[in-house]
C-alpha cells in the first residue's frame, strides 16, 4: 500500500514564501512549556532590573537569556526542517484501549532530537517519542494512542513537535497527511448468555462424506481438472507419479449467526456492537463459527483471526455511512 | 534512560549551579557560613550524594529554615535585601540539587541557578563574573539540552551522547555571541546607576590605612603589584615614572613601638580646602579601587583642595562628603569599596602656606618615647655635629641612614625596642624603620617632625598614572620655618616604590588590563557608548556627540560594510563547510571504480571503447576476447571492484593503487608494442 510522505517545503524561496502567504495557518506552532514560562518570567525580571538600575551585568545576563531564546528557535527549526513523515498506522485499535500506532520518520541531513509525533485529531490521543533521529534512514516510531469510540476516524494531519534544545518551548510542525483509522469496538466481557450454537454438518448438503471436508481422511483419487490444487496429497502423488487428491470427511460444525439490528441510537448501537464483538470473540474461542448480519451485509459463519477481524471491521463500520475515502491504516 | 546520559546531565547541571554560585562568591558579600555550607553541598552533589533524596518533608523544613534565616539576616541588618535574596537563592539551589533528580527538579535547579547569576550581576562588577557567566551558560545549556533529550530516551537504551553534545556546544557558543549582540544593541533607556568597580578582584584588600603604624614585621606589601589607584593628572607631566609622594596620613605620637595620631573630625564638607593654591595647581582625578581598602583620600604632596567625591557602593554610585581630621587626614564620610574624587595639589616649586600650629601640635611633633634608648640622641648629636637648620639636619640624617643602612623586607620576629634594634644591631629594615628612625633622631634634637604614610611612585598607563599596593610607603615630614612640613625620605631611593616580582607584575598587569577593558567595555557601557557605536557605524565624518557634547572618534562607513561582509562571509563559510561535511562520501569501492574508468578512458587505444553508459565489465570481456595485454590486470581490477562493492570484501587503498599501477603498466606496454 503506498503511503503519502510529506517532505520539507520546496527549495525555491519564492515558492515557499508564496505558499506561506497563501496558507492561513502558520506552518509552525509554538507553545511555551512550564519551564519556559518561568524562564520568561525570570528574563522579564532581569530585564526590568537592568532597565531600572542600568547595571550592565544584568544587561549582559539579559542578552544571554534572550540569546538562548533565539537559539532555541533556531535549533528547534533545524530539527523540524527536512523531515519526512509517513503514517504507518495500527494493527488493531480498539475503542477506549491504548493501541500501538506507528509513524515512519526520516530526514536526509543532520540529526533531530527529542521528537514527539501525534495525530491531529481531537478523539485520537497519544503520542510517540524519539530521542534522536539519524540522517539517511527511516525510523518507525511507536506510540500508544487511545480513541474513545468505535468507527472510522478521518485523519487529516500528523503533528511533529520538539522541545529541543532547552525545553522552554514546544515547537510543532503539521504535516497534512489525509487518512483514516478504523477504531474497532471496545473489548468488553460478555454480558449474559451467549447465543446457542446451531450444531450440524455444515456445507451445501448434509452428507457426512463430502469431498471438501476438513475431517478424517476418507480416500484418495486422481485429481480431476478444475479441482482445488490444495487438496493434492503430495506424498502419494510423488510415489504414484500422478496428481492424487485426498478426500476428507466433513466435520460437524457449530455455528452462530449474530445479527446487528440497525436503527437504535448511536450510543445503543455502540454498546450492541461491543456486545456482539465480545460474543463473537467468546464463541470463536470455543471453536464455534460465527456469522454476522449487519443490515444488507452478511458474513458467512467462519472461524479464525482473519474472520474475527472481518467481523470486527463490519461492526466498527456499522452505522457509519462514510466510505473510507483515502487510506485505512488500521 | 541511559545511565551515562543521566550521569553527565546531572554533573553538568551541578557544575552550572557551581558556576552560578561562583558568580555570587566573587562579590565577597555572602556570609561565611553560607559559603561553607554551599561548598559542602556542591561537593556532595558532584559525588552524587543527595541526602534530601525523596524526603520532601525534610527538604521543605530546610527551605523554611533557610527562608527564616535569610529574612532574619535582612531584618536584623547584617545583609541587605539583595544579598539576602541571593542567600536564599543559594540555599534553594542547594536543597533542590541535593534532592532526587528528575525533570522538574532539574528545571528548578537551573532556574534557581539563574537567580544566583542574576544576583551575582547585581552584587559584583568584577572581571571574574565574565568567566563565571560563560561557564554557567555553557554548563546550563548542555544540561538543559541533555535534560530534554533524556526525557525522550526509552528506558534501557543507550544514547549516542556525542551526537547531542556537539550541536549543544555549538549552540552554547552561538548563544554567547547572540548574548553579546543583544548586550551591545539592547536600547539603554536609563543611565547606568550601578556602582563602578566594587569588587576587590584578586582577593582581599591590601593597603588599608590604619589608625596606627606598628614598627616591626615584614614588609611583604612592597612586592604586591596590585593596582590600588588610578590618577589622571592635569597638566600631564608626561613622565613614565612619576616618583612623587602621595600623602594619605600623618602620625605625630610615637610610644617606642607604634605611631598614632589624633583622628577626630574637625570639618565635614563636600569640599575641603587645606591651603590656598593659585593658578598652578595640579588637578588630580583619582579613582581609588576596591583593592585600596580605606577611607583615607590620597593626593600628591602638598594637597590643597579635595572635593567631588563619589562612593562606588554595591548599590550604585553615591555622592559622599569628606572629613578633615585633626592630623590633616582627609577621609570619606561614607564607607564604600571604591571612590572617585578630585584633588588639587601645589607644585613643588610653589611657596606654601605655613600651617598655623598650636603649641600642642608642636609638642606632639617633638615628643619622644619615655623609655627612649639614650644611644639614639647621642647618635643624632654625633651625626648632626651642631647642625641647627631643620631641613639640612634632616637631609644629613637621611643621607646617613640611606647609605649606611640596608633595605630589607625579610624581618622575622618582633623586637621590644624595634627602633634601637634597627639603628644599632640589625641595621636593616623597611621604609617604616627608616622613617621612624629619621623622625625620632630629629626630635631628639628638638626639631619637629612626623611620620607620613601614603604612596611613592606613579606608573604611566595610557594617559593615566597607576599606584600599586607595593608603592605604599612611609617617610618623614620635618617642620621647616617659612615652608611648613617638608618631606624628607631616609629610605634608599631604589626601594621607595614597589618591588614586585617581574613575572607576578606581568600577570597582574595582564589581569588589570583585562579588568580595565572589562570595566570600560562592559561595566561602564552606557547610552553614550551605544550611541557612539551605532552612529560611528553609520557615519563617515567626525561628529559631535549630542548627549555629551564631545567629539567622538570617527569610524568609517566601511566598518558597517566590513561588518556585514564578515557576517555574510561567516554564513557562507558555514554553509560550504556544512555541505562539505554532510555530503555523503562515496565508499572506497566506488571511488576505485571511478579511478579505474578514468585510467582506462585516458588510454588512447582502448579508452574510446569505454563510453558513458558502457559497463567496465563489458570492456574487460571484449579485451579478454581479443587477448589484449591489459585484459588480465583489468579483469583482476574489475573482479576486485565487484567483490568490494557487492561481496563485502573491503578494498584497501594500497591494494587499489597496486591494481591500478598494474593496469597502467600493461596499458603502457600495449601502447609501446602497437
Amino acid at each position: 500500500m503506498s503511503s503519502p510522505a510529506v517532505s520539507a517545503p520546496s527549495p525555491a524561496f519564492g515558492q515557499r514564501l508564496w505558499a506561506r502567504l497563501r496558507r492561513p495557518d502558520w506552518p509552525r506552532r509554538l507553545k511555551v512549556t512550564g519551564t519556559g514560562r518561568t524562564y520568561l518570567m525570570v528574563t522579564l525580571g532581569v530585564g526590568i532590573g537592568a532597565l531600572n538600575t542600568g547595571n550592565n551585568l544584568l544587561y549582559l545576563l539579559l542578552g544571554l537569556l534572550l540569546g538562548v531564546i533565539v537559539l532555541s528557535g533556531l535549533l528547534s527549526e533545524r530539527v523540524l526542517r527536512g523531515l519526512h513523515v509517513e503514517r504507518v498506522g495500527a494493527d488493531a485499535l480498539h475503542a477506549r484501549e491504548p493501541g500501538t500506532f506507528r509513524w515512519r520518520l526520516s530526514r536526509e541531513r543532520g540529526h533531530a532530537f527529542a521528537i514527539e509525533v501525534r495525530e491531529v485529531h481531537a478523539e485520537l490521543t497519544g503520542r510517540a517519542t524519539a530521542a534522536i533521529l539519524g540522517p539517511g534512514r527511516s525510523h518507525v516510531l511507536r506510540g500508544q494512542v487511545t480513541a474513545p469510540r468505535r468507527g472510522p476516524l478521518v485523519l487529516e494531519a500528523v503533528d511533529v513537535s520538539t522541545t529541543w534544545p532547552f525545553g522552554l518551548f514546544a515547537k510543532s510542525r503539521r504535516f497534512p497527511i489525509p487518512g483514516e483509522v478504523l477504531v474497532l469496538p471496545a473489548r468488553i466481557r460478555v454480558r449474559g448468555e451467549v447465543p446457542r450454537a446451531h450444531q450440524g454438518l455444515a456445507g451445501e448438503d448434509g452428507r457426512a462424506r463430502f469431498q471438501d471436508g476438513e475431517g478424517d481422511l476418507a480416500g484418495l483419487r486422481e485429481l480431476a481438472d478444475g479441482e482445488d490444487a490444495r487438496r493434492i496429497h503430495w506424498l502419494k502423488s510423488a510415489s504414484s507419479q500422478k496428481l492424487v487428491r485426498a478426500e476428507r470427511d466433513r466435520e460437524e460444525r457449530q455455528t452462530v449467526e449474530l445479527v446487528l439490528e440497525t436503527g437504535p441510537s448511536r450510543a445503543a448501537l455502540d454498546r450492541r456492537c461491543e456486545e456482539l464483538a465480545a460474543q463473537a470473540r467468546t464463541l470463536m474461542a470455543r471453536g464455534i463459527e460465527v456469522g454476522l448480519t449487519v443490515g444488507p451485509v452478511r458474513l458467512r459463519p467462519s472461524i479464525g483471526p482473519a474472520h474475527l477481524r472481518r467481523l470486527l471491521t463490519a461492526l466498527a463500520r456499522a452505522g457509519f455511512s462514510t466510505p473510507p475515502v483515502t487510506r485505512e491504516v488500521a | 534512560m541511559s545511565a551515562r546520559l543521566n550521569r553527565v546531565r546531572l554533573r553538568l547541571r551541578d557544575l552550572a549551579a557551581g558556576a552560578a554560585f561562583g558568580s555570587l562568591v566573587i562579590s565577597w558579600q555572602l556570609p561565611s557560613v553560607l559559603l561553607l555550607l554551599a561548598a559542602a553541598g556542591f561537593v556532595l552533589a558532584l559525588f552524587d550524594r543527595r541526602p534530601f533524596g525523596d524526603r520532601h518533608l525534610v527538604g521543605g523544613v530546610f527551605l523554611l529554615l533557610a527562608g527564616a534565616l535569610c529574612f532574619g539576616m535582612v531584618w536584623k541588618g547584617p545583609v541587605d535585601l539583595v544579598v539576602g535574596a541571593c542567600c536564599f537563592a543559594t540555599l534553594l539551589t542547594l536543597q533542590r540539587m541535593l534532592s532526587a533528580p528528575g525533570p522538574a527538579v532539574d528545571a528548578q535547579v537551573n532556574l534557581a541557578s539563574l537567580l544566583m547569576v542574576a544576583g551575582g550581576g547585581a552584587l559584583s562588577g568584577d572581571l571574574l563574573y565574565a568567566p563565571m557567566l560563560a561557564l554557567y551558560a555553557v554548563f546550563s545549556i548542555l544540561a538543559m539540552g541533555l535534560g530534554v533529550v533524556s526525557a525522550t530516551v526509552a528506558p534501557g537504551t543507550t544514547f549516542p551522547l556525542r551526537r547531542v553534545l556537539l550541536p549543544l556546544s555549538v549552540g552554547a557558543g552561538l548563544a554567547m555571541v547572540l548574548g553579546l549582540t543583544f548586550f551591545i544593541l539592547f536600547p539603554r533607556l536609563s543611565w547606568n546607576m550601578a556602582g563602578g568597580r566594587v569588587s576587590t578582584g584578586l582577593g582581599p584588600v591590601t593597603t588599608g590605612f590604619s589608625d596606627q603604624v606598628r614598627l616591626g614585621g615584614s614588609g611583604s606589601i612592597k612586592s604586591n603589584p596590585r593596582v590600588v589607584a588610578r590618577v589622571h593628572l592635569s597638566p600631564d607631566p608626561g613622565d613614565e615614572a612619576l616618583n612623587r609622594y602621595w600623602i594619605g596620613r600623618t602620625y605625630d605620637t610615637f610610644d617606642g613601638v607604634r605611631w598614632t595620631a589624633q583622628s577626630t573630625p574637625v570639618e565635614t564638607e563636600g569640599q575641603i580646602r587645606l591651603s590656598h593654591g593659585g593658578d598652578r595647581l595640579i588637578h588630580q582625578e583619582i579613582e581609588l579601587l576596591p583593592a585600596y581598602g580605606a577611607r583615607t583620600a590620597l593626593a600628591l604632596e602638598a594637597p590643597s583642595l579635595f572635593g567631588g567625591a563619589v562612593a562606588n557602593t554595591h548599590k550604585g554610585r553615591r555622592r559622599t562628603r569628606m572629613q578633615r581630621l585633626e592630623n590633616s587626614e582627609i577621609r570619606f564620610e561614607r564607607e564604600a569599596p571604591g571612590y572617585d574624587y578630585h584633588a588639587y595639589s601645589l607644585p613643588a616649586d610653589v611657596t606654601r602656606e605655613v600651617p598655623a600650629l598650636t603649641t600642642g601640635d608642636l609638642d606632639r611633633a617633638r615628643s619622644l618615647p619615655a623609655d627612649l634608648d639614650p644611644r639614639i640622641p647621642a647618635l643624632a648629636q654625633r651625626l648632626l655635629a651642631g647642625e641647627q637648620d631643620p631641613l639640612r639636619a634632616a637631609e644629613r640624617l637621611a643621607r646617613h641612614l640611606s647609605t649606611r643602612f640596608r633595605y630589607s623586607m625579610e624581618l622575622p620576629g618582633e623586637h621590644p625596642d624595634a627602633l634601637s634594634h634597627f639603628l644599632f644591631e640589625r641595621q636593616e629594615g623597611h621604609c617604616e624603620h627608616f622613617a621612624t628612625a629619621l623622625t625620632v633622631l630629629l626630635r631628639t634634637q628638638g626639631i619637629p617632625a612626623r611620620l607620613a604614610t601614603g604612596f611613592f611612585g606613579g606608573e604611566r598607563l595610557g594617559d593615566d598614572y597607576i599606584l600599586r599596593a607595593g608603592d605604599a610607603h612611609a617617610w618623614t615630614q620635618v617642620l621647616v620655618p617659612g615652608r611648613g612640613w617638608v618631606s624628607v625620605d631616609a629610605t634608599p631611593p631604589a626601594f621607595r616604590s614597589a618591588q614586585p616580582e617581574p613575572f607576578l607584575t606581568w600577570l597582574v598587569d595582564r589581569y588589570e588590563a583585562l579588568e580595565e577593558r572589562w570595566c570600560n567595555s562592559v561595566v561602564d557601557y552606557d547610552i553614550r557608548d551605544q550611541w557612539a557605536f551605532l552612529s560611528g557605524m553609520l557615519s563617515d565624518r567626525e561628529r559631535h556627540d549630542v548627549l555629551a557634547g564631545e567629539v567622538v572618534e570617527a569610524r568609517p562607513r566601511r566598518a558597517l560594510g566590513m561588518g556585514l561582509g564578515a557576517f555574510f562571509g561567516v554564513l557562507l563559510l558555514g554553509w560550504i563547510l556544512e555541505r562539505r561535511v554532510r555530503r555523503p562520501r562515496s565508499d572506497p569501492a566506488t571511488r576505485f571504480h571511478h579511478r579505474l574508468r578514468r585510467t582506462v578512458q585516458r588510454d588512447p587505444t582502448i579508452g574510446a571503447g569505454l563510453a558513458r553508459g558502457v559497463p567496465i565489465e563489458e570492456l574487460a570481456r571484449r579485451l579478454r576476447q581479443t587477448d589484449h595485454p591489459a585484459a588480465t590486470p583489468l579483469d583482476d581490477a574489475v573482479r576486485r571492484y565487484l567483490e568490494a562493492r557487492f561481496g563485502s570484501r573491503p578494498l584497501g587503498a594500497r591494494e587499489a593503487s597496486q591494481l591500478l599501477q598494474r593496469l597502467r603498466s600493461a596499458l603502457g606496454t600495449a601502447a609501446r608494442s602497437s
